[in-house]
């Protein structure tokens, strides 16, 4: 990440200073004026599914779910840390189901809690799980598609669905193969 | 598409009435659950910020657009129209940057255009790489991004390459 921020960063400044040195700082203005926006609205939904989440693990939802799945998700990531693995697989599912901004709470805390067990695998795992988009339906690109009149929006759905489904498999591949090589190097 | 907002109400009283049942305290744990989101996106802001910032600076500058004229012909020969190559390049950046690309490239070329279906498959099927890559590991310290982030990035290009091949016959 510093290597791409030092790089990405450096580059666009010499351009800016070349082309146009007005737009800099009004570029990471914006910037930052964007990221105080999001926060906000990402502590409006952080209230939202912290407060459900809360409320699914002291009812004792959380723990069954946690064991229902457990033979898989043990296998998908390698640990048998049962917290870490629940809040795992949950990201995963608030995922598939496409609940707006609620697997990010429940990632952060198992990438730390994989990190605090040393298991990189599993954080790994389950970040390339999340960047290689896992949503079932579409949404946002059927709104959008509605909105600028085509003539069957939700016929997106199937070729999105190929190309998503092929992107996870190939990145959770990529993910054990890599881990695999390492493992042979030791 | 309506029985999707069914999901989320439907979910929230099926688990609170099950909490009922186990007695929890229904407004102390609810509470206590908010308590966790401000320290939460305090700590997430400074990755924020920094992306956003640099994502802003990679495209006001130019050189998101310097990049997609030099990548173009590599793209064209992969079977992406070079249309969309800045959508692709500014998808691992910034989610909202991408939305309005997107929306961009639907009103120029239409909804169900080849260009404009390309488009939205490479926009459904990635992810906001270093933008997820910044909130995921942004509380843990000693981080090893560097390979899990390629990964990502090479399985989303890929699958772009795939997804506006498939556009062809779907």
């Amino acid at each position: 990440m510093n290597a791409v921020f030092t790089l990405v960063f450096l580059a666009s400044a010499g351009l800016c200073l070349v082309l146009n040195p007005d737009e800099f700082l009004s570029a990471l203005l914006s910037g930052g004026q964007k990221a105080v926006t999001v926060s906000v609205s990402l502590i409006a939904v952080y209230c939202v599914w912290l407060a459900f989440f809360h409320v699914m693990k002291d009812s004792g939802l959380s723990q069954k779910l946690t064991r229902l799945f457990y033979p898989l998700s043990k296998r998908l990531f390698r640990s048998d840390d049962k917290e870490a693995l629940y809040l795992a697989t949950s990201n995963l599912t608030a995922n598939f189901l496409g609940l707006p901004g609620a697997p990010t709470p429940l990632g952060i805390k198992a990438v730390e809690k994989f990190y605090a067990a040393k298991n990189r695998y599993a954080a790994d795992m389950l970040f390339v799980l999340n960047a290689t988009s896992l949503q079932l339906i579409p949404t946002t690109v059927i709104a959008l598609r509605a909105s600028y009149g085509s003539a069957s929006p939700a016929d997106i759905i199937l070729p999105t669905l190929l190309s998503t489904i092929l992107s996870t498999l190939l990145g959770a591949l990529l993910v054990v193969l890599t881990s695999k090589r390492k493992r042979k190097k030791k | 598409m309506k029985y999707f907002a069914l999901v989320i109400p439907v979910l929230f009283l099926a688990v609170f009435i099950f909490a009922l049942v186990k007695k929890v305290k229904l407004y102390d744990s609810f509470t206590a659950g908010v308590k966790e989101a401000l320290p939460l996106a305090f700590s997430l802001f400074p990755y924020i910020a920094a992306i956003l910032m640099l994502s802003e600076l990679f495209e006001k500058s130019g050189l998101s657009n310097m990049i997609t004229s030099f990548l173009a012909p590599a793209f064209r020969f992969l079977g992406i129209p070079p249309e969309i190559a800045k959508l692709v390049l500014i998808k691992p950046f910034s989610g909202s940057g991408s939305t309005a690309l997107l929306s961009d490239i639907l009103s120029t070329y239409g909804a169900d255009s080849f260009i404009g279906r390309c488009a939205c498959v490479s926009y459904g099927s990635s992810e906001t790489v270093f933008y997820i890559s910044a909130v995921y590991f942004a509380n843990v310290k000693y981080k090893k991004l560097f390979k899990p982030v390629i990964i990502a990035l090479l399985a989303n290009f890929l699958t772009v390459v795939f997804g506006c091949f498939i556009c062809r016959f779907l």
